[in-house]
């Protein structure tokens, strides 16, 4: 029996990984993957809570425009890593470093 | 229906022609030979543009507020108010940005058509009336920014700060979308003004569930005004990006993120429920937090940026103060003390930027002997720090004295004293400034490059409202008096 709680453990599961992913990977591809991993976290949620308690289409909605503004965010986000790997060669959190002072 | 929404788009003119500018934009770079070195009609449009959403948002300061597109956005005043705060700080951002050499000659109209972007994503974040816009307008403003701390894309410094804005934003974003998909999963609605009349009466498991969500919530807006403890980002971005970039994000995420928190205190936790309790304690630890951790590490800086970073960091704190008190005097002292800030933050910004084209660097020993090369701009910044470190009879310490009475109205003694503290702290590194520009001989005899009597007229004129605000400030008061939120 598929009800609203196993959906709540999935994105659970999902958003603690994807913290999980974020603060011990080093790795500036495995962090956006990591971002994704939370956004997917709530945008099942959303969809979950839609089915399952509030009968209207709001939050379909918000799930399609989260799916829309997590493409556009990676994109921005991975040409700002190539930028980075083009400058640095490196794609290791650890090489951006230089602003600290 | 359809007429609905045509009825609409009549109240909505501002925005429209910031995004109408903001395409216009893109087709005139688009038409310029590729290797033009400068590009005349773009300063023009992008000065046309904002003048007239300026001049109409001024224009319908006045009316009374409305909700329009079925009851997602709110035109009042109050976020017009905010609106034409954002617009002014665009306007300046992007005249920097003309006359610094900080960003490549080829790229300045990009750095003025992603203003645009960002501001229209400021302004819809600011009259958001439901989470699903309230989510658009963040991004808007985030995505485009990110863009634009990397915007002098040849350098290590700049990339870095774009990654790390980047990622920072991402996080805080999807931390909050989770806490966005548990309220309206208790709630049922995206609508801020149907959770409004939800809240006062809510069970104690349903307020178990909402008081961790709504602080998932402000993990996303309280990293838009780099509040503490999610201000981690904001010193290494505001250090690497370009210095129009920098002057652009003290003002506009700022001045929108606060706007939404503002919105978001007055409709929804204007009561006695534990919800409301938790809300406003979290928020007043943050303003606490967020001034002493800003100013204590604005003290050991080497760069007047950096520096200006952190006390931006500050000031926050102290416009969450406004907030922290729900009331309408609040509002309207953060609209007033935002006001102030604009000015300030542009004339520093201003002087930092031509200092920083001259000598490569913003360190403060670049700012020493200043007043004796050129006395109109090192009084001016001079009037400026003392206005930010909040002397009166500035503008700055009208503004702090408005949301100090607020907050002792109130009878939040301990934040009072706080506030107090931390305004005598940031009158050590504003003085450090000052000491090395008037009692240190300068290391170089080279002039400032770039000060045209242009550029001089410009800086002397944002100085004058920093001055005459701290002595006629009833005007402006009055004017925010108006401005109102609109609650259903």
């Amino acid at each position: 029996m598929i009800t609203l709680s196993s959906y709540l453990m999935i994105s659970l599961a999902l958003f603690l990984s994807g913290l999980v992913v974020m603060i011990s990977r080093k790795n500036i591809i495995a962090i956006l993957l990591g971002i994704e991993l939370i956004l997917n976290a709530a945008a099942l949620n959303f969809v979950a809570y839609t089915r399952f308690v509030n009968d209207n289409i709001e939050g379909h909605i918000m799930s399609l425009f989260i799916i829309v503004i997590a493409a556009a965010e990676a994109a921005v986000g991975l040409g700002i890593v190539i930028r980075f790997f083009q400058m640095r060669e490196s794609i290791h959190i650890d090489d951006a470093a230089q602003l600290q002072s | 229906m359809g007429l609905n929404y045509l009825v609409s788009l009549g109240h909505y003119v501002p925005e429209l022609i910031v995004c109408i500018t903001m395409f216009s934009l893109i087709l005139i770079e688009a038409a310029h030979d590729k290797d033009a070195t400068s590009k005349p009609l773009i300063g023009l449009t992008s000065f046309i543009g904002l003048i007239s959403a300026f001049v109409i948002l001024v224009l319908n300061l006045s009316k009374p507020g409305l909700s329009i597109f079925t009851n997602s956005i709110v035109i009042d005043s109050f976020g017009t108010f905010a609106k034409i705060i954002m617009v002014l700080g665009t306007l300046g951002a992007i005249y920097i940005a003309e006359q610094s050499s900080d960003i490549y000659q080829k790229l300045k109209s990009e750095f003025s058509i992603m203003a645009m972007g960002v501001l229209v994503g400021g302004m819809l974040l600011t009259s958001a009336n439901n989470m699903l816009l309230l989510y658009i307008g963040l991004e808007t403003l985030s995505i485009l920014s990110y863009v634009m701390a990397t915007l002098k894309k040849n350098n290590e410094r700049s990339g870095e700060a774009g990654l790390k804005y980047s990622l920072y934003g991402g996080i805080s974003a999807g931390i909050m979308l989770f806490g966005m998909s548990h309220v309206f999963g208790v709630l049922g609605t995206i609508n801020f003004s149907e959770m409004a009349t939800m809240i006062p009466n809510l069970t104690s498991d349903q307020m178990l569930i909402l008081i961790p969500s709504f602080l998932l919530f402000f993990v996303g807006l309280g990293y838009k005004i780099a509040c503490v403890p999610f201000h981690m980002w904001s010193p290494d971005v505001y250090e690497g990006s370009p210095i129009p970039v920098t002057a652009f994000f003290a003002i506009v995420p700022k001045i929108a993120g606060m706007a939404v928190i503002a919105r978001l205190t007055m409709l929804l936790f204007n009561n006695d429920s534990l919800l409301s309790v938790s809300w406003i304690g979290a928020l007043s630890v943050m303003a606490a937090l967020t001034m002493t951790v800003g100013n204590i590490s604005a003290i050991g800086q080497r760069s007047v940026k950096r520096m200006l970073a952190y006390s931006s960091i500050g000031h926050a704190g102290v416009m969450l103060l406004g907030i922290v008190v729900v009331s309408e005097i609040g509002l309207r002292s953060l609209l007033f003390y935002a006001f102030t800030y604009l000015f300030m933050t542009l004339v520093a910004f201003y002087i930092v930027s031509f200092v920083n084209d001259t000598y490569g660097n913003d360190h403060f020993d670049r700012f020493s002997g200043l007043i004796y090369k050129h006395p109109i701009m090192t009084i001016s910044m001079i009037i400026v720090m003392f206005s930010l470190a909040g002397i009166p009879p500035l503008s700055g310490f009208v503004a702090k004295f408005n949301i100090f009475s607020a907050v002792v109205a109130k009878k939040y003694y301990v934040l009072a004293i706080i506030a107090g503290i931390n305004s005598v702290i940031s009158l050590y590194y504003y003085m450090k400034i000052i000491r090395l520009m008037v009692f240190k001989t300068s290391e170089s005899e080279n002039m400032i490059l770039g000060l045209t009597l242009r550029n001089q007229l410009i800086i002397g004129a944002l100085t004058v409202p920093v001055v005459t605000l701290g002595v006629f400030w009833e005007k402006i008061i009055g004017v925010a008096e108006q401005a109102t939120l609109l609650i259903q």
